[in-house]
């Protein structure tokens, strides 16, 4: 059932799932199979699911690795939305030039641009030892909390933000990890 | 066709509760994804339905309902069990009053009606 298996990492890859999340599911379900074989029980009894894709996608979804999708805007919803943003390219723009003219500034048009938003569900720590836990904060694009190299085999007893919550935050800025330890 | 549409019944109906089931099995005793699976055979329930109990569990987990940890198991490689926690258990305790209480309902409800079988 390898092929399966790595349809899934595909999958939990496409959708952002952090790569400790990915290979924990990924190690769960090789053992189980390969238990199940010994038993003589099938792959589809075990997985009731024959797209791995969809059953990578609903695992991570349950677990709260992957943001829901957000719900579809009606299309009313659009053509108000299309409205506003027209109004915004032809009366809000030159008004907010003119303005940065008279101030000798170019600020607001800079405010103006969307801001890129990155997402990433908080790995959890807890159980791990802080060095161990540091590197995955950094594969997973976050920053630990500094702490003495002493304490590199202490062991992680709670942490901020919590466990698989979803944090969102701008390009270029940081979510810093806190790591309570103990030994 | 008969055979699909009772299976489809049987799977919704198991989707309402299997997760109290799941719970049951490990509420005195941790145990692994396939672990779970087997002992729900050894109580009687063979087939888990449409879908699986991995999705399952990670909503349990999110929940808080069970805690997880990673042990080395028999010869094998490490595996993550899974048991009730302290919320799981209360939920757990709720949800088979519910679901009593649900069967009993449905119980009267369809006990009154007479069934023949051409």
């Amino acid at each position: 059932m390898p092929a399966f298996i790595e349809e899934c990492r595909y999958e939990w890859k496409r959708l952002g799932v952090p790569n400790s999340m990915a290979d924990e599911m990924a190690a769960e379900l090789e053992a189980d199979l390969a238990e199940a074989e010994v038993d003589g029980v099938s792959a589809a009894e075990i997985l009731g699911e024959s797209d791995p894709r969809r059953f990578a996608a609903t695992w991570a979804t349950e677990r709260g690795l992957v943001a829901e999708p957000p719900p579809k805007k009606s299309r009313k919803g659009l053509w108000i939305g299309l409205g506003v943003g027209l109004v915004l390219v032809f009366v809000g723009l030159p008004a907010f030039a003119l303005i940065g003219v008279g101030s000798g500034s170019v600020s607001t048009v800079n405010s103006l641009q969307p801001q890129r938003v990155r997402s990433v569900v908080i790995p959890n720590f807890i159980g791990m030892k802080a060095c161990h836990a540091s590197r995955i904060a950094r594969e997973s694009l976050l920053k630990v909390r500094r702490f003495p190299k002493s304490r590199c085999n202490a062991i992680v007893v709670a942490q901020r933000p919590t466990p698989h919550s979803l944090l969102q935050w701008p390009r270029g800025a940081h979510t810093i990890v806190k790591l309570q330890l103990r030994g | 066709m008969q055979r699909m549409a009772s299976e489809s019944r049987r799977s919704q109906m198991l989707r309402g509760v299997l997760d109290l089931c799941l719970l049951a099995v490990v509420i005195d005793e941790p145990a692994y994804g396939y672990e779970m699976t087997r002992r729900l055979r050894e109580r009687g329930l063979s087939t888990v339905g449409e879908g699986s109990i991995y999705p399952l569990l990670g909503r349990l987990e999110r929940e808080g309902l069970v805690a997880t940890h990673r042990a080395a198991s028999d010869g094998g490689p490490p595996r993550k069990y899974y048991r009730a926690s302290a919320s799981g258990k209360r939920a757990l305790t709720e949800g088979v009053r519910a679901w009593n209480d649900v069967r009993d309902e449905v119980d009267s409800v369809l006990a009154t009606s007479e069934l023949e079988v051409p």
